[in-house]
Order: C-alpha cells, then structure tokens, then sequence
C-alpha cells in the first residue's frame, strides 16, 4: 500500500543523494586544482561550499518535518535519523573540501614541493569510500558498509606516512617549511574526509540492521593494523 | 456552473410537489379519522354512563354501585307514584306498608344494586393471571435469551409463541375448558381462568421480555462474567433489574387488555351471578382457588345480549363499560407510572 | 544536476538479508519468551492454538508465552485473531456459540485452563477482563467495584470499603471520584468510566488483566491517562492489551505481538518490532503501510 507521503522521503533521499555527490565532486575538483594549479577551479570550489550548507539545511528540514508529523518507524525511522546524521558528516565534507581548495589557491603561487602522488591517491581511497557509504541509501548493504569501515586504516597509514615526509622535508630544507604544512593539512583534511566517510558507513549499519556498531572497535581492524 | 442568483433555490412547479402534498393529507386524513372513531366511542361510553356512576348530589359518586351486588329492579306503581326499588329495598318496602302483597310489579333482572362482586372477580383475575403470566413468561424468555443456544429447536419455539399470539380468544377459552376445567377437574373457577388468561397473555410477556433483555448492554453481562459471576448471577444482578421496566410495562398492558376478553373465561372462571364474594363462605382456604366469579366483561356481555333490553339494563351496560374503561385506564396508568419510577432508577 | 534527473530509485532499502524470511511465517518453534529481554517468569503458555468459530478458523497454530508483570501488546490489522486469543485467556469465548480452542493448550501458571478440573469462574477470578467500550454498570461507583467481592460473599463494611479505596488509588481515579462514592458510574466521563472498569477489575485481585482496545473510546488525555496506569500497574500485574494504536503499543507495552490473517507472525520485545522487525508484514503494519 503506498501512503501519500511516500514522496516526501523520496525527496528526502534525493536530497541526500544529490548532497554526496556534490560533496565528492567539491573534494575531487578541490584536489584536481591542487594538481593542476587550476586558481579557477579552486575558487569555484570555495564558492559552491554554501551549495552543501543550503543542502545540510534542507534536509534537516525535511527530516524533522518527517518524524514529527509522519511517526516513522522501524526501517523508516532508522532511515531519517541516520541521513539527518549523514547530512552532518557531508556538510563537514564539503568544509574539508574548501579548506583543501583553499591551500591549493596558496600552493598554485610557488612550484610544487614535490610531484603530487600519495595525495590525490589518498584522496582517491577516501572518495572511494564516501561514495561506498552512500551507496548504501540506495541499497542497503552492511558487508559494504564495514568495508568501507575497515578501509579507514590505510587513509590513516598514507597521512601518516605524508606527515613523516614532510616532516623530514621541513628539517631539511627550512624553505619548504609553509608549503609542507600547507600539504600536511591537506593531508590531515582528507584524512578527516576518510573519518566522515567511516562515520556515515557506521550509520549506515544501523539502518540496515539496527545494530551501533560505534566504539566498539571490532570492526576497525584491518588487515595493514596487525 | 452558473453563479447562484435570487431565483436559484425558488420553488419548481412539478408532480412531485403535488404528490408530497397528496400523501401529506392522506396520512393526516387518516390518523383524524382513528382519533374521531375513539373519541367518538369512549366519548358514548362517558356520557351514556356517566348518570349511573355519578350522582347530582353529593358524594357525587354512586357509591352503591361500586359496592353492592347486582339486584333485580322493581318497578311499580304505589298510590299513584311509580317507584323503582332494588330486591332488598322492594322486600323492605313489602315488609313495612302492609297493603303492598297486592302490589303488581315489572322485575328487570340486573338492572339494580351495583357491580361490585364483577368489579373483585376482575382483579382477582387479573392479579392471578398476571402472576402466572410473568412467572413463566419471564422465565421462558430468560432461558431462551440467556441460557438457549441458537438452534432448530429453539427457533421452532420462537416460532410456537409467535403462532400462540394469533389464536382467537375463543380458542383459548375451549382450551382452557377443556384442559383445566375438564381435564384438571377443576371446574369453572379462578385458578383455571387464571391459567386460561395467563396462557393468552403469555407470548406478549414472553416477547417483551425478550426485547427487554435484549436492550440491556452486553457489556453489562460480560463485565460481570469477567469479574466471576456465574451467569445465574450475572442475570439476577445485572441484567434483570435493567430488563425490569420494559418487562413490566408491556406485561401489564398486555394483561389490561387479555382482561377485557370474555371468551376465554366464559367457560373456565366467570359466573353469570353469585351471591357470594369470592371470600366468604370458604370451607377451606383452598377453595378460594376453586370457585367461579363474577367479572365485568361478561357481566357486559350477559347484560347486553342475554337479558330483554329495555331502558333499565342499558343504564347498567354503560356504567359498567365506563368502570371497566376506568379500570383498564388505571391499570395502564399503574404500568406508566412504574415503568417511569423504575427507569429513573436504573439509567444507563 | 538536480534531484529530478536523478536516476530513479528504489522504495526503502531491502530488509536486511541476515532476518529470516518469515512470510506467513509460521511461527512454531516461537513457544519461547520474547527476544531481547530480559528473563523473566511466563505466566501464560499459549501452545499451538487453534481456534474456530463454528467452521471458519480464527487462530492458526498461535504459540507464545507471555511473562509476569509485563506488558504484552497484541496488534495487528482488524480480523487477525488479536482479540479472539485475548478472550481465549480468560475463556469469554465459551459464550459464544461453536466457538472452540480445537488443537493446542492455554497454560496460565502452568495449568490448562481447559482442563475439566478448572472452573471458568475462577479461571475469571484471576484473569480480569476490560473491555473496549467501557462498561460501568448503572449502580453507584461504590457498588461497581464491589461488585465481584459481594459475588464471592464478601460482606464485611470495613473490608469492602478498604477494597474501594485502594482500587481507586491503584486506578488513580480516588481523587476524583472519593466524594461521590455513591453517585451513579454512569454519571463519569468517559475517561473515568474506563478507570472505574480498571478499578473494577483490580478489586477482585487477578494475576492478569486483559483490555481490549481499553483506549479505542477515549480521547488523548483520557489515553494518556489510561497508558500512565497500565504503567503502574505492570508493577502488580500482568497486562496483555488489544490495540490499534502503534502508538499506544509503543508506549505502553514491554513485548509486543503482532498478528495478520488469524497467524502470529513475529512477536519480540516492542523497542525490536518498532525499530527493527525482522518480518516484512510486521514492519509494513507497524509503519502504517497495510492493515
């Protein structure tokens, strides 16, 4: 039987869809304009962040318009709390983004420290993962979803790798000294990224089987860990 | 659609307008009709009787009449009066004027004294009747509301008493003749009228208390099985006393009107005279259950059709009828009054 | 790119794989207390029951155990067989004609309520009963609790009056009500009416207490009044109550079961059926999306 309502959390989904997507695409132009030197990009990149806020803002809308006059429950209910969650985690992405976008701005006036390699590969994992997780409102999928979990680790292990380089470029050559924290933010910023991803992906275990997996710390083994 | 104007809800002229008008008056014409035909009866009954139950003078009531038994009237002519003297009156009369053995006089049976013994032999009739009447009915129509399930059986009973009430009265007095009178060996008598008028009366008890059972609120009778009542309790208690007016109020106008039937006590209860009130000269006290009365519906009919009609006995028809309406009038009254005392006590 | 040229998407997410399917489940191995909660003792095994009024079968093969001061919630779309089990419990149906628990047991306490050896009067005794259109009868407040006392030959005053006082506490209607003791419980409002049943019930000191839709009748705040006390009284009683309002089960009941077509199709602890059902049928009725 479908209910006349059935499209306000059609909407509601869409929203969330449409809100990853754009935050993915703000962080993958953020680090192509890191590349690429591309000033343009990165601007645009800083000014479409209040696309995301305006999105967060609707959805936070809907989702309290929807459980406070359509009592949802069970899988329904489970759905509105973890994309209202889920917006959060995205509008921090998006943030993430126009930081990244912004160091790139700084960055694209001097030659770069060193070809861009882990980087955008680092980001390429955590996109990876952010667009893994989302899938899971279109089809809920919990093996998925801890997948995504457990790649945490190796975004980890590449920021740490980067800290430990640019560290030593910093000691050694004392120029490189405000590019190389520019990158290591821009590191600490998709590690971050990689972090809301994994967040999203928790949630999204509890909506396909109501189970808090959070703190728990069985699921955030993996393999590169032992 | 157009917009309303001042002529968008004025009347259409049409043949439906017509027929409702029609119809309107027919029914009215109808109901007149019902009301002029029983004004027109009792109003006959009033002022024809009128004169032989009230007096001009006071106590402005024929006391006589309501208390004294029926006599032959006496009349004659004495020293060029004509008199009219009831049977103890005219023996008195004889008695103190010592030329009167010679007197010639006309006699008309009944047409003196009053109705007194018919007016005893009724109520007993009644109250006998509806005693039985209500014992049985009501309790036939426990078990069959409370108790009986559903089946064949009992819709044939239904059924049974349903037929029961369409029998002719007269039917009922040949039963009640030849079941009590006869076969009981119980001759013409009270107890066999009772039973006789209590079996005629029986499906109106029987329905109405059906009806009235079934007007009390189921959920009175699940609340208290639930609270562990037996369902014998459950009737006593809580559902009896709610079934209460309902079951009185049509018993008793059932029984007010099975009391103005002669057929059926001509042959099993009613005497056509006797001198004695039902208590007095018992030689048992069971006898009491076995002795014909007087009552006023064939005391109506005996003086009415057996009896040579003359000035005098239509005085005595009409007073009679006019008590007997006052009767049945009281006894409705009674049922009204109770049902209206008993529902302002038991509402829900 | 916009919401509308969005590829089109599925209704809700699937149900998890991991959940059993269990469509017109058949429930059987379920004579086992409710999933998730804590143990506690059953006081009503209800074993494989089938039951029939006359020819059509309003139960098929229903199995749970309810426990001891808990509040069990039966829900499910009208016709399911909800309030016929409920009146299985204390036996109402017996007045019904042709109805009849054709297979499996009833165990209050351990004892087959059909037993030849249980007397329906007492089995009701322990096993009170209220109803969905509240039913006070037309006697005076105080008559109406005494009621099932003056039935078993209570007759002391001192005893009777103690039994008024505390059923009306325990049914938080004393307040209201301690200065008309003797008026009619007709002249109560609705919502007072149901409380003077509770009342009613309580007085005679069951184990159980059935309701039957107890709510349906009333307005919110006679409701929410209602569910306070089924609240209080869990902590005397137990409570298994019919109702159509999701809400109302959520709020009130410890363990809930849910029934469609005369079948119990899942029954667990209320937080489970409310957040994650495990059978498709239970999570579109209690999202409103059949029944």
């Amino acid at each position: 039987m479908k209910r006349f309502f059935d499209t306000e959390l059609e909407t509601f989904r869409s929203h969330l869809v449409l809100m990853g997507e754009t935050s993915i695409r703000q962080v993958r132009d953020a680090i192509k304009a890191l590349v690429t030197a591309d000033i343009a990009l990165a601007d645009r990149v800083i000014a479409a962040d209040d696309e995301v806020d305006q999105l967060e803002i609707s959805i936070d809308d809907e989702a309290i318009r929807y459980m406070n006059l359509r009592s949802p429950v069970a899988t329904e209910l489970r759905f509105v709390i973890v994309g209202m969650k889920a917006s959060h985690d995205l509008e921090r992405v998006g943030d993430e983004a126009s930081n990244i976008a912004k160091r790139a701005v700084k960055l694209a006036a001097e030659p770069p420290l060193k070809p861009y390699v882990d980087i955008p590969r680092m980001a390429g994992i955590a996109l990876e993962m952010l667009q893994d997780a989302l899938d899971c409102f279109l089809h809920t999928d919990a093996d998925k979803a801890i997948a995504v979990i457990r790649r945490d680790s190796e975004v980890d292990a590449i920021n740490r790798q980067l800290y430990r380089e640019l560290s030593s470029f910093m000691i050694e050559q004392p120029g490189t000294i405000s590019r190389a924290l520019e990158l290591m933010f821009i590191s600490k910023s998709l590690e971050r990224i990689a972090d809301h991803a994994t967040n999203i992906a928790e949630e999204m275990v509890f909506l396909a089987q109501a189970r808090d997996i959070r703190h728990t710390d069985e699921l955030k083994k993996s393999p590169l860990d032992a | 659609m157009t917009s309303p104007t001042a002529t968008h809800f004025a009347p259409r002229p049409g043949l439906g307008r017509t027929w409702e008008r029609g119809a309107l008056w027919l029914f009215r014409v109808a109901t007149y009709f019902i009301v002029l035909c029983g004004a027109f009866v009792f109003g006959q009954i009033f002022w024809r009787g009128a004169p032989t139950v009230f007096t001009a003078h006071a106590p402005f009531v024929n006391v006589a009449f309501f208390t004294e038994a029926p006599e032959s009237l006496h009349v004659f002519a004495y020293q060029g009066e004509k008199m009219e003297l009831g049977d103890r009156a005219f023996n008195a009369f004889k008695a103190a004027h010592a030329d009167a053995g010679a007197i010639k006089d006309d006699s008309y049976v009944y047409s003196a004294g009053g109705i007194f013994p018919c007016i005893v032999g009724t109520m007993l009739l009644v109250a006998g009747s509806m005693g039985i009447a209500l014992f049985l009915g009501v309790s036939s129509a426990i078990y069959l509301n409370e108790y009986a399930r559903d089946s064949a059986f009992v819709r044939f009973i239904r059924l049974a008493i349903l037929n029961l009430a369409g029998v002719p009265s007269i039917v009922f007095g040949l039963f009640g003749f030849g079941m009590f009178v006869i076969f009981f060996g119980w001759n013409v008598s009270l107890l066999a009228g009772w039973f006789t008028l209590a079996f005629m009366v029986l499906p109106v008890v029987i329905t109405a208390s059906e009806e009235s059972l079934k007007a009390v609120p189921k959920g009175f009778r699940e609340g208290s099985l639930a609270l562990g009542a037996t369902k014998w309790q459950t009737i006593r208690k809580n559902v009896l006393p709610y079934a209460l007016p309902g079951i009185l109020t049509s018993s008793i106008l059932g029984i007010a009107r099975v009391a103005g039937e002669t057929a059926p006590i001509m042959f099993t209860a009613a005497y056509v005279v006797r001198d004695k009130l039902p208590w007095e000269g018992l030689e048992k006290w069971t006898d009491f259950f076995f002795q014909g009365v007087m009552a006023l519906p064939y005391h109506i009919y005996v003086v009415s059709s057996k009896i040579p009609q003359n000035e005098y006995t239509a005085r005595v028809q009409y007073g009679t009828a006019f008590v007997f309406l006052l009767i049945v009038a009281l006894i409705a009254s009674t049922s009204i009054v109770l049902r209206s005392r008993l529902r302002n006590r038991y509402k829900w | 790119m916009s919401a509308a040229t969005l590829s089109p998407m599925e209704r809700l997410p699937a149900p998890p794989p991991s959940s059993p399917s269990l469509a017109v489940a058949p429930v059987a191995a379920m004579s086992a207390p409710a999933a998730d909660l804590p143990p506690s003792r059953p006081i009503i095994d209800i074993d494989h029951v089938d039951f029939f009024y006359g020819q059509s079968q309003a139960l098929h093969d229903v199995s749970l155990r309810l426990d001891e001061k808990k509040v069990t919630a039966f829900i499910g779309p009208s016709g399911c067989g909800k309030s016929t089990l409920l009146r299985c419990l204390n036996r109402m149906n017996d007045l019904i004609d042709g109805a009849r628990v054709a297979k499996g047991s009833i165990r209050i306490r351990g004892i087959d309520i059909h037993a030849p050896a249980v007397d329906v009067i007492e089995l009701r005794k322990r096993v009170g009963m209220v109803f969905q259109k509240s039913n006070p009868f037309p006697k005076s407040i105080y008559e109406n609790i005494t009621y099932g006392l003056r039935l078993q030959g209570v007759k002391d005053k001192g005893r009777l009056d103690a039994v008024v006082e505390k059923s009306l506490r325990g049914a938080a209607l004393w307040d209201e009500v301690k200065d008309r003791l003797h008026a009619s419980g007709l002249g109560l409002s609705g919502g007072q009416q149901q409380r003077l049943c509770i009342a009613r019930a309580i007085a005679v000191e069951p184990d159980i207490i059935l309701m039957d839709e107890p709510c349906s009748a009333l307005d919110p705040i006679s409701t929410s009044k209602v569910e306070e006390l089924i609240h209080e009284l869990k902590k005397e009683f137990t409570i298994v109550i019919v109702t159509h309002n999701m809400q109302q089960a959520a709020r009130c009941s410890d363990q809930t079961a849910f029934f469609y077509l005369g079948r119990l199709i899942e029954f667990a602890a209320t937080r489970t059926i409310f957040m994650n059902p495990s059978n498709p049928q239970t999570e579109a009725y209690v999202s409103g999306r059949f029944g």
